[in-house]
């Protein structure tokens, strides 16, 4: 009977299990992802070429897992706002308290465990079609990547079920040690606010003073190592909370006091709303900033590399193809290469010592040879037929691509167009392309390096071409694997700051459906009702995303020794990423708005 | 005579889809209410007299029938225009109080001030004025869950009446009080209705509520089946014809 009962139970609020589990299962698939990257010595050891990763990565199991369990201490309060009110019945209707224990204690593992086996498959799942996307986008292959992967699939769920045990053990007994009577009315608890001006100026100093040291922490990493990590590692995550302690309750009391703009419309109910939500909140607030800034700083470090890649190709080589002696449907392909910035055709004749250029084309149209800047940075350095001799001797490899294996151990002469007449032997073309992207054109660029390589004799798949794309592929398999764990990582804490926020909210939704009931009854407007829930919610977004962006602000400086400028190009990132905050933001406002407003006021169902 | 504050005219409710099983809460039911009335409807439980006042409140629309309040037709109410309706011409008061228990009293009762972009000041007078009158002056600044089911009342009634509505709606609300403040309550709206003229109409099943009215409507089965007014009797005499009624009229 009593089983029957907790089922029935559990088909009445369906939809407040659907929002539990599908939380669950996001927060054990995001989990699953990290650590089948974590827990993958050889993928991490042979795609990075900093000895730190392996490190790197275990401070952030430990960080996602406090993160998780933060997020299950929620979810299981959740569990429990739901069904004490339904156990204190079954006590009143007679059940052992020893019985009831048990219908706990199975109730919270059976969900713990089941969401856990789905996230587990969901995020082999996402794995795999996360990799093979991000693989495909990257040209490149990341050694030892496996989606599917054991350990991780262990550890998963050792983490989990362990928690969910610890719950279940908790709930139960705190069940039992409460009052039938204080279980009934759970939900009717007083709450006035309590706040000391003088506490809240202490948590703003030490928020503000620990988010300091965390940020000084990343920028000195490369003198602090290790332990600098670690160390802004518990800074910032201690100092977004006391952050969000005191500043948002100073700022909504602020508000409030301003009663201009409190007495006006729904204001005071919206900040009162606030009020009461950032103190419940601050924890979750804490971490979904410290969640938004891990998910748009892989991102933009994952871009970042990306960037690099071609960045550092055309410091080692200016033409992003060189065609010699091309055949009619060579130089056709060649043609249908997209974003052609510059297309070059010298003529050249070769004898038995010397290749030979036309000084006229080379004055016209000089050569360009990259001069090496520093990491990612070069200028482009003019040849012409003035200063050619010099120019090549220094840096003779810039010169290897308008050779054929036939005319190696030549060299290159500058002839006049009369002596160029003269010369014995056929002229031939060597045509040089640039194009504004290199990637966008890799497959096109690829078949004809191929067919000319074929064509010319080079050896296959070797870079004695000297083309830029042997040079391109070869940092895609340096930096690629970096770039990779970047998306991949930016993807999965995405995942979870979504489910993060969206559980918290919606999982808050039951008690206030009853405030906006009532307001609708004394007349307030819907569309009213919508904009204070938009702004309520609206807050509870901007303000971790704000912390956020700050974080990575500073969190970049990590990655000053890896990339050229970890701050370049920052719009799209942040653009990208600030998109798909805000869909998220309109879709849980649009769920929000429609489960606490109907249209039934009478309240017949 | 005075154009009537509430004017019900044949309102029939009937629950269920047309290919679902129906059932027809109100029957055609007619009557009026004058303005500076005090009118009790009463009725057991099933009557339909909370759906008649959900009608009457906007809350809820008649399947058939007319409601006009202080003129108004207001079943042909839709939206932005209903709940305008609702905040500003009609005061409602619960049961179960449905104060937001996130704003303190005083927040509470200038709410519907608040949503009329009412100045500070102004609200303030108003709700110090209204809370002056209801005795709730000194527990303006406490949260609902701070104050006892009869202050929750007052305050209810004082968010009610702050916007001077043409008239005051009640479903049994002293329904979750102790008898005294029961008594204080209706001993309020009483002299609400006698020296401020405000229009009040409650439903209860309580007799000695009912007995607070001038006129007393009784429903059964989604029917007005039978009337009381008081005139110059005594309260307590007009208890015990009320008993008398609700002794015969349930039979």
């Amino acid at each position: 009977m009593l089983r029957k009962l907790a089922l029935g139970g559990i088909r009445s609020r369906l939809r407040d299990y659907t929002v539990l589990f599908s939380g669950l299962v996001i927060a054990s698939a995001v989990f699953y992802m990290f650590l089948a990257l974590a827990t993958n010595k050889t993928f991490l050891t042979s795609n990075s070429p900093l000895s730190m990763t392996t490190f790197i990565f275990m401070f952030g199991e430990v960080l996602l897992a406090i993160i998780t369990l933060v997020y299950i201490v929620y979810a299981n309060s959740f569990l429990m706002s739901m069904r004490q009110r339904d156990y204190a019945m079954f006590m009143m209707l007679g059940a052992k308290s020893s019985k009831i224990a048990q219908l706990i204690f199975v109730e919270t593992v059976t969900v713990g465990v089941l969401a856990t086996a789905v996230g587990t498959l969901l995020g082999i799942g996402l794995t795999t079609a996360a990799g093979h996307v991000l693989l495909g986008m990257l040209h490149s292959s990341a050694p030892g990547f496996s989606p599917l992967w054991w350990p991780a699939v262990l550890w998963t769920f050792v983490f989990f079920v362990v928690l969910f045990i610890l719950a279940a053990l908790f709930n139960a007994r705190s069940l039992i040690k409460t009052k039938i009577l204080t279980l009934l009315h759970a939900a009717q608890t007083p709450n006035r606010l309590r706040t000391k001006p003088v506490l809240l100026l202490i948590q703003a100093l030490l928020g503000i003073g620990l988010l300091a040291i965390g940020y000084w922490a990343m920028a000195a990493v490369n003198k602090l190592g290790l332990s600098g990590i670690g160390l802004a590692l518990v800074t910032i995550v201690l100092g977004s909370y006391f952050m969000f302690n005191a500043t948002l309750v100073f700022l909504v009391g602020l508000l409030k006091k301003n009663k201009r703009f409190a007495s006006r419309q729904l204001h005071t109910f919206t900040l009162s709303q606030l009020s009461f939500r950032i103190r419940d909140y601050t924890k979750i607030l804490a971490v979904v900033s410290i969640l938004f800034a891990l998910a748009l700083g892989a991102i933009t470090v994952g871009l970042g590399f990306q960037r690099a890649i071609p960045q550092i190709a055309k410091a080692q080589d200016a033409y992003d193809l060189v065609q010699v002696a091309p055949t009619a449907k060579e130089k056709a392909d060649a043609n249908k290469l997209s974003g052609l910035k510059a297309k070059v055709v010298y003529t050249q004749k070769a004898d038995g010592t010397n290749i030979y250029f036309k000084a006229s084309e080379l004055n016209a149209h000089p050569l360009e040879f990259p001069v090496f800047r520093s990491l990612g940075q070069s200028s482009i350095e003019k040849v012409t037929a003035t200063n050619f001799k010099t120019k090549v001797a220094e840096n003779s490899s810039n010169m290897t691509e308008f050779m054929r294996p036939v005319d190696s151990g030549k060299s290159f002469t500058v002839v006049s167009d009369a002596r160029f007449a003269a010369l014995a032997g056929q002229p031939y073309q060597v045509i040089t392309y640039q194009v504004a992207d290199f990637s966008a054109n890799y497959d096109r660029i690829e078949a004809l390096v191929k067919t000319q390589d074929k064509r010319l004799g080079f050896k296959p798949d070797s870079m004695t071409n000297g083309q830029k794309f042997g040079t391109y592929a070869l940092i895609t398999s340096m930096y690629g694997g970096l770039a990779f764990m970047g998306f991949f990582l930016g993807i999965a804490f995405l995942a979870m700051l979504a489910s993060t926020l969206m559980f918290k909210i919606l999982s808050g939704a039951n008690y206030d459906k009853q405030r906006y009931l009532m307001l609708q009854k004394i007349g307030v407007r819907p569309a009213l009702l919508r904009k204070s829930i938009a702004e309520e919610i609206g807050a509870l977004f901007l303000f971790p995303g704000l912390l956020g962006v700050i974080h990575v602000l500073f969190g970049l400086q990590l990655f000053k020794a890896l990339l050229a400028d970890p701050y370049d190009g920052l719009w799209l990132p942040f653009t990208i990423f600030l998109v798909l905050y805000g869909l998220y933001y309109a879709l849980t406002t649009w769920l929000y708005q429609s489960i606490v407003i109907t249209k039934d006021l009478g309240g017949r169902r | 005579m005075a154009q009537p504050v509430v004017s019900v005219k044949n309102v029939t409710k009937t629950y269920g889809k047309n290919n679902e099983k129906q059932t027809q809460a109100l029957r055609g039911v007619t009557f009026d209410v004058t303005p500076g009335e005090f009118v009790e409807i009463m009725g057991a439980s099933g009557s339909g007299k909370t759906t008649l006042l959900n009608i009457l409140s906007t809350l809820d629309q008649a399947t058939t029938g007319d409601v006009h309040i202080n003129g108004e037709d207001v079943t042909g109410l839709k939206g932005d225009a209903l709940a305008d309706f609702r905040a500003k011409q009609v005061g409602f008061i619960f049961q179960d109080f449905n104060l937001l228990e996130n704003l303190t009293a005083r927040e509470n009762i200038a709410l519907p001030l608040a949503l009329q972009n009412a100045p500070h000041k102004k609200q303030q007078q108003a709700v110090d004025a209204i809370a002056q009158t209801l005795g709730i002056a000194a527990v303006l600044d406490h949260y609902p869950t701070e104050l006892s089911g009869g202050q929750k009342q007052r305050v209810a009634a004082a968010r009610a009446l702050v916007q001077q509505p043409a008239i005051l709606f009640g479903d049994e609300p002293t329904g979750a009080l102790d008898s005294q403040s029961a008594r204080e309550l209706l001993d309020t709206m009483a002299d609400l209705n006698r020296d401020q003229h405000v229009s009040i109409l409650l439903v209860t099943h309580d007799a000695f509520s009912a007995s607070y009215a001038k006129r007393i409507l009784f429903i059964k089965d989604g029917q007005i089946g039978q009337e009381l007014v008081r005139g110059e009797e005594s309260q307590e005499d007009f208890y015990h014809r009320i008993l008398t009624t609700v002794g015969t009229f349930q039979q």
